[in-house]
């Protein structure tokens, strides 16, 4: 259906108003309130500014483990330690071997895991403090409002469309249609995580890639509030080993919070080999680890929660400027994923595009040769530093967990360079081995039911995680040929959407004698886990209508 | 500043959102210190006009013609362009309802003009007009000003305005002026047929005092009217897990759960239902819950208080027949 949409035109869009879009917005109302205080041309304002959330509030849709390296933070927000809704300061680390029954502890917390002077903090909670002070200068946050499709024009972008609201199941307008707006800007920036939708057609649209594809783990998490004493306020520990065999990249967490709060959580590369793997089901098995049993016992789950991580490292940024666009954050693939850290890194990244877009604005000129000053400004900074030294990190593990660990010793003492420098690896959906099966569903019935008490189900978590979305509206899974998941997918894989999407939101069932995909689109919490891992990559997450996905209170 | 108020009505009944566009419409007339007239259109609605003449304005407009009996968007917006090419106001004001949605940004086309509809209020600041609009649903607000020569359109959300603000004319009722329209049958492209109203919703599962609810356990939609008997024997409502009402087999209405309805009666009767969480937070206040599903593991039985682990197309059947003998006896 054409579609006539009301145009609006700002000067700067951000999409994404995580900790990368924030901190873009509020240091640049900060560059503009200093230039309009001195009295420089031309005139701009903070109201010129545009922030697209597409939660229903602010930090709804935010996860993280997490431990936070205040340096980004810190250059934001000085006075944060007074201001930000921090946790705890990390009090004590360990990292651990596991096996089925038992713990080795590290002699010595390997140096990426030493998090002293670090934070223990929940994201949620963090974005929506960020946001307050994003708010207070004037610029407009638009929650509940989704980039639906990119605006391109020439070599680059020019704005975005927002999602129609009120259309049904059936692609019809409803009472309460409302087309989206068309939002032109003189500088769009994509702050929308990791793998974001726009960020994902952007890149391979114009072929942005860097010289290895981005790779992505998936990160699920639950909250716990536990018996007091099991664990001491600040306390963190990572987990590598058991469940995950020496295959599959990955471990696992337990954070000690405040009030008797726990963070536990399992990262899973999305690279294995065998399309049956259920990372869900790995991490219910690593909470039955005598080591995160005696934390969690006698304690109530919740919240839960799952979100992908730009693994990748520097050899994997995407071109991240061009005319009228930049892209930063998670979306920029801007993590240290052998210090797990990446929210330092977006902070970062969105002050030094604020002051790449200042000067755009200033000039009057937002091309791709004016925007180049952002990359630039990243090799200056210790973004760069702190990458490049870890350049080769997530790479190392494609042979394993004990190739990897070698790998990364060398590397530890010659820079980053390790062996082999750069070491190159293929998309994670090519890792699948084929299973050359029959044309039968693999049997459901035996899937992980849990406990109820320790552990759970999919579907109890799932409720956990607080996801709505509004019942009548068009699938926001869009397969894009489901002919594949009947018959060869079948037949190759097993079907594995079943197993990797953390939220159930997958199903294989059989209808009138042939295999069937049914998606139930509304457990979905966004973590873009299927666009991700599906073999043949003919699943496109889009955005649903703004306002639905998770509630991730207190993660 | 002639401002001209259409207001509606269907089968000699008003729309009372009407009265709110009255209201705002004499609110601008005293602001601006400009003339008010009132519209009514329609075939047989003198009796509408003269009530109508009884509120604070210049004048009544009566618009009728036989082929205005039925609305219809070209009869309407042909006769209210003859109305107001007659009387050239400066303001057209309606209400933004569905039928005015319908041919109003019509009218407005066919007099050349643009027309801001959907307003929230107005401003009336040095002579000067400004209607505020909302954005991005609700969140910020537009102010919108027409530019170029009257007549301009603009239509008032429901609710912006209180019909209850209307000032009665003192000193006897405003005349009412019919107004000659001139309409041929082939103007008219649309052929309005039957009014109908949207059925009912059929039941409201909160109300009833048993529910019989069926999971996926039943298996197919053939088995549904065993459970549908249970439940009409028993005095009861049929209701459904998400599973079923995903799959049509019962629509939206019946289900009960997180993403449905959540009910509280004397008795629930779960029938191979596994009670995961979602549906168990949309009943388990119900006063007495029984459940039969064949799995003993099922989630179902932590919160039923009575629990059969069976095979419900065993045990349903013979229950029923146990009611239809003690109905009978």
């Amino acid at each position: 259906m054409s579609i006539e949409r009301e145009k609006l035109e700002a000067d700067v869009l951000i999409v994404g108003a995580g900790p990368a879009g924030l901190a873009c917005a509020l240091h640049l109302a900060r560059l503009i309130d200093e230039h309009t205080k001195a009295g420089h041309s031309p005139a701009l304002s903070p109201e010129n500014i545009y922030v697209l959330e597409k939660a229903r509030e602010i930090g709804a849709h935010q996860l993280s483990g997490a431990i936070m390296d205040p340096r980004g933070l810190r250059e934001l927000v000085p006075d944060f330690e007074k201001s930000a809704p921090l946790d705890t300061p990390v009090t004590g680390d360990a990292a651990y071997f596991l096996t089925a029954r038992s713990a080795w502890k590290f002699p010595i917390t390997p140096p990426p895991l030493q998090n002293h002077g670090n934070f223990v903090v929940s994201l949620n909670k963090l974005v929506k403090w960020l946001g307050g002070l994003v708010e207070k200068t004037g610029i407009n946050v638009f929650t509940q409002f989704a980039g639906a499709q990119l605006i391109y024009e020439g070599n680059g972008i020019a704005g975005v469309i927002t999602e129609d609201k009120g259309v049904d199941k059936n692609g019809k307008p409803k009472d309460n249609f409302t087309p989206g707006y068309e939002l032109r800007a003189k500088v769009t920036v994509l702050a929308e995580g990791p793998r974001g939708s726009l960020t994902k057609g952007l890149v391979n649209r114009l072929k942005l890639d860097g010289l290895n594809p981005q790779v992505y783990a998936i990160g699920i998490k639950e909250l716990w509030d536990v018996q007091p004493g099991r664990i001491a306020t600040g306390y963190v520990a990572h987990t590598l080993g058991w469940p995950l065999d020496s295959s599959i990249y990955g471990g696992g967490w337990i954070y000690g919070m405040r009030d008797n709060r726990v963070s536990i959580g399992l990262v899973a590369g999305l690279e294995y080999h065998d399309p049956l793997f259920d990372p869900h089901e790995a991490f219910q098995k690593f909470k039955t680890h005598p080591f995160a049993r005696k934390i969690l016992e006698g304690g109530k789950l919740v919240r839960y929660g799952a979100k992908t991580i730009p693994e990748g490292g520097w050899y994997s940024i995407p071109r991240n400027h061009m005319d009228g666009g930049l892209i930063i954050g998670d979306s920029a693939s801007l993590l240290n994923s052998q210090r797990l850290k990446g929210i330092h890194m977006a902070i970062k990244s969105g002050m030094l595009a604020a002051e790449t877009i200042y000067e755009a604005l200033v000039a009057g000129d937002s091309s791709a040769k004016t925007l180049a000053a952002f990359p630039k400004k990243i090799e200056a900074s210790w973004i760069k530093k702190e990458l490049w030294t870890v350049r080769n990190f997530h790479q190392s593990f494609q042979h394993g967990l004990w190739a990897g660990l070698a790998h990364t010793a060398i590397q530890f003492v010659s820079g980053g360079r390790g062996l082999i420098d750069p070491m190159r690896t293929r998309p994670g959906y090519e890792e699948y081995h084929k299973l050359n099966r029959p044309l039968e569903l693999v049997d459901q019935s035996k899937r992980f039911k849990g406990d109820g008490v320790l552990t759970f189900d999919r579907l109890t978590d799932v409720y956990h995680s607080g996801t709505r979305h509004e019942e009548d509206q068009p699938c926001h899974l869009v397969i894009l040929d489901p002919d594949i998941c009947r018959d060869r997918c079948v037949r190759e894989y097993g079907n594995p959407c079943q197993y990797f999407c953390p939220a159930a939101v997958y199903e294989m069932v059989m209808e009138k004698g042939a295999p069937k995909l049914k998606i139930n689109a509304s457990n979905c919490v966004h973590c873009k886990t299927c666009d991700i891992a599906d073999p043949y990559q003919i699943i496109n997450w889009v955005v649903p209508e703004g306002g639905g996905g998770p509630n991730y209170e207190g993660m | 500043m002639k401002i001209l108020v259409v207001t509606e009505q269907r089968e000699g009944k008003w729309n009372k959102v009407s009265f709110e566009t009255l209201a705002a419409a004499q609110q601008i007339a005293q602001q601006a210190k400009g003339s008010l007239s009132g519209v009514v259109i329609g075939k047989g609605v003198a009796a509408l006009a003269d009530e109508l003449a009884a509120t604070q304005l210049e004048d009544v407009l009566l618009v009728e013609h036989d082929l205005l009996e039925r609305y219809t968007p070209d009869g309407f917006s042909i006769a209210l362009k003859q109305a107001i090419s007659g009387t050239k106001p400066d303001l057209v004001l309606l209400p933004h309802t569905y039928q005015v949605r319908d041919f109003a940004p019509k009218l407005a086309a066919s007099l050349g003009k643009g027309m801001i509809g959907d307003c929230i209020g107005y401003r009336y600041e040095n002579g000067k007009l400004v209607f505020v609009r909302q954005m991005f649903q609700g969140r910020t607000a537009a102010d919108v000003v027409f530019v170029g020569e009257p007549p301009w359109v603009a239509t008032f959300q429901a609710g912006a305005f209180r019909a209850d603000l209307v000032v009665q004319r003192q000193g006897g009722k405003a005349p009412v002026k019919p107004v000659p329209v001139e309409l041929k049958p082939e103007q008219i492209r649309a052929k309005p047929l039957e009014l109908f109203r949207e059925a009912k919703q059929a039941v409201d599962l909160t109300q009833a005092p048993i529910l019989v609810s069926i999971g996926r356990g039943i298996k197919a939609p053939e088995n549904i009217p065993m459970a549908e008997k249970l439940a009409k024997l028993l005095g009861g409502e049929l209701a459904a897990s998400r599973p079923i009402c995903d799959e049509g087999w019962l629509p939206m209405e019946r289900q009960i759960g997180s993403s449905g309805q959540t009910v509280a009666p004397k008795l629930y009767l779960a029938l191979g239902i596994s009670g995961a969480i979602q549906h168990v937070v949309g009943m388990k206040g119900s006063r007495t819950i029984v459940a039969i599903n064949k799995d003993q593991n099922a989630p179902i039985f932590e919160v039923a208080d009575y629990g059969i682990v069976g095979d419900l197309f065993e045990i349903v059947p013979a229950v029923v027949e146990e009611l239809e003998k003690w109905k009978a006896s």
